[in-house]
């Protein structure tokens, strides 16, 4: 808590200085982030993500959108067909570029803020990032292959939205306070990659792209978690022998408690 | 709460050996391997299928040394039967890893594994149940079919004969590579032993004699298994070292109080009981691909 309200001090001292230069200029907005590093442990279920900014404009004008996105990956939707009464996963369709975990929140609804051209131009929907890769099975409508792709990801937590304030049945949200100050939290589920992610602040008026502002957050393995992920994935091969060798020491163990009986 | 590395999840500790120990309990009392209990049950906790099928496999390993130990000291392990039966079983698992690896990048492997699992435990589930009524109804259906076996089968007809001093048998090297080759594919794709087929099989088509089945099918189990884990982590990098270390402490636990429980008890009801639970659950599997799907988009994942 103490470091967010030195972020918060740092923040407001900052503000005015900026405010005095013209905001058309697309100068960086002033913007911080609560957690540079999350790491993962054993105990890891998950974490929040909080970005803290200060709107330049001195009047308040303009609206704020936050990002917060994972890594891009190839991802691939399957439509169900019926073969001979069965339900099976007809062919794969790819995305290109689809973000692995996307927030994105704002002070109001994302489509009074910006255009959809600018939605699509600056990325703001998990939609706009996935490209179309391979062809779409014959009588598929590649739009509900993208739209499954989002509700699908949206259902495990790996995509989500929010507008104005955190509400009590939300995992996050974006709150404005005195001063053109906001702060917006993001809960990233135990699901979300383990990778290197971004948290872009933007800020529009009148439909516009004023200023932005692009931030780090790395999530990280560390103690056991790492060492096990590192060995399974460049000593796979020994790996595997440990295994084979924990699984054989544990029935020696129990062969034996077995002969005392 | 411990999150896996492997899986990318966390689980919660308490239920991950709860379900592990009751499968071990389960295997204990009856005397069944568990595997083919334990994948499905891994899944049903959340676990995506290829890491629930690959991490399983150790737990497969750790039950077969241990009885594989007590089985060499009742000498009832026919050594030379057991070799060949591994290396068809070697020659099995490495084809089977790889159409494992095929399927999950064409994304059919939830399928095929769901359809296989349904056979599986229907078949397994309506033996287990028919045997244990027959039983108790009275009637020695068990000595009965031992006794009916066939007194030449194909092992004794086909060529490359050998000499099995142990099992008292001379057969052809045939029979026993392929046995171990299928029962090594199946394993490798299904996360199972395969002891439960492989029994019946040596008994009836090999006609070895009964105190040296158990023994030899956990030594082929028991390599083929070891050998999965090491393909699985090196092909497809699934095996959850945390997860497989839960399972095996769990499944020892729960084997250890299920035999001894089982000693008491009267395993023709237990049967039976796990017949019908098994059949229900291939019921369940048989819903998931019947039924029209609620949400007919699926999301390809893992590679």
């Amino acid at each position: 808590m103490k470091r967010i309200l030195f972020t918060l001090a740092l923040l407001l001292c900052i503000a005015p200085a900026r405010a005095q230069q013209p905001a058309e200029m697309g100068n960086d907005l002033p913007a911080a982030v609560a957690e540079e590093q999350i790491t993962v442990s054993s105990d890891y279920r998950g974490s929040f993500v909080t970005v803290f900014g200060v709107n330049p404009d001195r009047r308040g004008r303009g609206d704020i959108v936050v990002v917060v996105r994972g890594p891009t990956e190839t991802a691939s939707v399957m439509r169900k067909r019926r073969v001979f009464g069965l339900w099976v996963n007809g062919e794969a369709v790819h995305f290109s570029e689809a973000p692995t975990f996307f927030a994105v929140l704002s002070n109001r609804p994302l489509r009074q803020i910006a255009s959809p051209e600018s939605i699509w131009r600056y990325q703001l929907d998990p939609a706009a990032a996935a490209q179309l890769s391979s062809a779409v099975p014959e009588g598929g409508d590649p739009s509900a292959y993208r739209a499954a792709l989002v509700r699908l990801r949206r259902e495990q937590g790996l995509y989500q939205e929010y507008s104005g304030r955190a509400q009590a049945d939300q995992r996050g949200g974006l709150t404005q306070y005195q001063g053109g100050l906001f702060r917006a939290v993001v809960r990233l589920p135990a699901n979300a990659p383990i990778a290197q992610y971004h948290a872009d602040t933007y800020l529009f008026r009148d439909g516009r792209l004023i200023s932005s502002q692009r931030l780090p957050i790395s999530i990280a393995r560390v103690g056991i978690e790492r060492r096990i992920h590192d060995l399974a994935t460049n000593w796979s091969m020994l790996y595997g022998i440990l295994t084979v060798l924990l699984a054989l020491a544990a029935g020696w163990v129990a062969a034996n408690l077995f002969r005392r009986t | 709460m411990i999150y896996l590395p492997i899986a990318e999840m966390p689980v919660n500790v308490l239920l991950v050996l709860l379900v592990s120990g009751a499968v071990g309990f389960m295997s204990g009392l009856v005397g069944v391997g568990g595997g083919f209990i334990m994948t499905p049950a891994l899944m049903f906790l959340g676990v995506p299928a290829p890491v629930a099928v690959a991490t399983g496999a150790s737990q497969i390993a750790a039950t077969s040394f241990s009885g594989v130990l007590s089985q060499t000291r009742r000498k009832a392990v026919d050594w030379r039967m057991g070799m060949l039966l591994s290396i068809g079983g070697i020659l099995g698992s490495a084809s089977g890893v790889w159409l494992f690896e095929r399927l999950l990048r064409l994304g059919q492997l939830d399928l095929i594994i769901s359809i296989l699992y349904l056979f599986l435990l229907a078949a397994v589930g309506w033996l287990m149940l028919n045997e244990g009524l027959s039983v108790m109804r009275g009637r020695t259906g068990h000595s009965v079919s031992i006794l009916r076996r066939p007194a030449r089968t194909i092992a004794h007809t086909l060529p490359f004969r050998m000499r099995f001093p142990r099992s008292g048998l001379y057969i052809s090297v045939i029979p026993p590579l392929a046995l171990g080759f299928g029962i090594g594919a199946l394993a490798a794709i299904m996360g199972i032993g395969g002891g439960f087929i492989l029994i019946p099989a040596m008994i009836y088509l090999l006609r070895m004699p009964t105190n040296v089945v158990i023994g030899t099918s956990l030594f082929q189990v028991l390599i083929v298994a070891s050998l999965i884990v090491i393909m699985q982590a090196q092909a497809t990098q699934t095996v959850d070292l945390v997860l497989a270390g839960l399972l095996m402490l769990g499944g020892v636990i729960g084997a250890q109080l299920g035999s001894r429980l089982g000693a008491g008890l009267k395993s023709e009801h237990l049967r039976a009981l796990l017949g019908a639970l098994l059949l229900a659950a291939s019921l369940k599997f048989l819903l998931d691909i019947i039924i029209p799907p609620a949400e007919p988009y699926v999301l390809g994942g893992w590679l």
